[in-house]
């Protein structure tokens, strides 16, 4: 049973077409990358499987669960960073981290330990008592995903995980990610970064116009090719 | 997870945002400092030789009486309307800057669920409101008690400090709905507004006659700002109906929390 499940998925805003009939799974022990062009509903497929949005129709599964009403026992198993992080700035990263674990299930002593493992975990250590609103974008994007994925989820969502990260950065998430799904987690990135979905992911799904246009093979050298080739191809059909 | 653990866990979340909120502080320490001074002072503005015209005119309620009394009377007048402005600033941006900087999006698929955290926002609101209403009520007993001393006038009493305390909780509770109103305009700034919005109606429904009915006027009327007839037409009803306000603020917000969509 897929982890992450997008079934005959369609959503407009307003008369837009952000879905169109998109299905979409993520399987346990791997990590799927979406890739698309700005506007190709990535984000709109992440936020449905976060249940921040109601399709218009089809049906969403996070765990076996509709993602909308999570029950804990899911929940606890579930990970996300899709738009803004669960980062408030008034907080400072041990803080921050804290109250993510609380949020995600932990008990204090364990919410504790699990926000020291995860300021270690992404490099963060020099920052640990800074307050978020003082730190830079990408040591808060690494902030955003360290308090997503505190808690070991099985199914885990990130959504430009390295947009704003530098090459250490990068390298710690996609570490960070590869461990998760060598553990069992399933794993769905959106990137624009060819090059790092090429390293991590062990399929590439294409989205267009709110729809998946094919599949592609991580490995080889021509991925921005043929990706750009998959599209071209699609926008002729439309 | 358990409800209950679920609760303790939002709790102690949302506790440490207060406690971090500079909202929070800059409207403790407004109300802590101001509505003391405020309280102590008009009534000895209002007995001072120097208040003539029309200072004198507004003043004069408080220029006669038991002065212990009166410098509580004046407190709890003004904390009628501060703690509702007071909490009111505090729910806007709990709840509304949650929607408007996108953290309410990360709250959805948590072992807390948002329904829970969004009760914790609002007991968490309640305790700090019942902390400020009794620390400037126990500040202006005690500026009155030294200054009542000082005159050689009786000092303050337990009756008066109780009513100063019932018009601030009273007063901070009616702004519990506002947090319903930052989550559907989904904006600090809408709320503010519709918080200033609300004093305004409520001055008019006073000016109409019909404030006894009208919850946001009960705190103030009851305090006397509208004078001794009006705060003698305040009844059990009307003090029951402007109470009730918190609640139904509270569960009203927690239901729409819950239904949270398109974040």
């Amino acid at each position: 049973m897929p982890a992450l499940l997008l079934d005959d998925v369609s959503h407009t805003f307003g008369g837009r077409v952000a879905l169109d009939h998109l299905t979409l799974t993520a399987r346990p022990s791997q990590v799927t990358a979406l890739i698309g062009l700005n506007g190709a509903g990535k984000t709109t497929a992440l936020r449905a499987l976060a249940g921040r949005l109601r399709p218009t129709r089809g049906a969403v599964g996070v765990l076996g669960h509709d993602p909308a009403d999570l029950p804990a026992h899911g929940a606890v198993r579930f990970g996300h960073v899709v738009d803004a992080p669960l980062v408030y700035p008034e907080l400072t990263v041990t803080e921050n981290l804290r109250c993510a674990a609380r949020l995600h299930g932990l008990m204090r002593q364990d919410a504790a330990s699990a926000a020291d493992a995860a300021v270690g975990r992404t490099g963060l250590d020099p920052w640990r008592h800074t307050r978020a609103n003082a730190l830079s974008t990408g040591n808060r994007q690494r902030l955003g995903i360290a308090g997503a994925t505190l808690h070991h989820p099985t199914a885990l969502i990130l959504d430009e995980p390295t947009s704003a990260l530098d090459p250490q950065g990068v390298v710690l998430v996609r570490e960070l990610v590869r461990g998760l799904a060598d553990g069992g987690a399933a794993v769905l990135v959106s990137s624009h970064h060819l090059d790092e979905v090429a390293r991590t992911a062990d399929e590439i799904v294409v989205l267009h116009a709110g729809r998946q246009v094919g599949r592609l093979e991580p490995g080889g050298a021509d991925l921005e090719q043929r990706f750009f080739a998959m599209v071209l191809a699609a926008e002729s059909v439309t | 997870m358990t409800g209950a653990t679920a609760l303790r866990a939002a709790l102690a979340v949302e506790t440490l945002k207060l406690r971090r909120s500079l909202v929070a502080r800059i409207a403790t320490a407004l109300l802590v400092l101001l509505v003391p001074l405020g309280s102590v002072g008009m009534v000895a503005l209002a007995r001072s030789p120097q208040a003539v015209g029309p200072a004198a005119a507004k003043l004069g309620d408080y220029a006669t009486g038991e002065l212990a009394s009166t410098h509580l009377l004046v407190c709890a007048q003004v904390l009628s309307v501060a703690a509702l402005a007071a909490v009111g600033f505090f729910v806007a941006w709990s709840f509304g800057r949650e929607l408007e900087s996108g953290t309410a999006g990360a709250l959805f698929g948590l072992a807390v669920p948002r329904g829970t955290v969004a009760l914790a926002k609002c007991l968490v609101t309640l305790a700090w409101l019942v902390s400020c209403v009794v620390l400037v009520v126990a500040v202006t007993t005690a500026a009155s008690a030294v200054v009542a001393a000082a005159s050689g006038e009786p000092l303050p009493g337990w009756a008066e400090a109780r009513d100063a305390v019932g018009a601030g909780l009273l007063g901070g509770g009616l702004a519990l709905p506002f947090a319903w109103v930052a989550t559907v305009t989904r904006s600090q700034l809408g709320t503010v507004g519709a918080l200033i919005g609300m004093v305004a109606v409520t001055q008019i429904v006073v000016l109409l006659g019909g404030g006894a009915w009208f919850p946001y006027a009960v705190p103030s009327l009851w305090a006397g700002m509208g004078g001794a007839d009006a705060a003698a037409a305040v009844g059990l009803p009307h003090l029951m109906l402007a109470a009730a306000m918190a609640p139904l603020g509270a569960a009203a917000v927690v239901h729409a929390w819950r239904r949270l969509t398109n974040v």
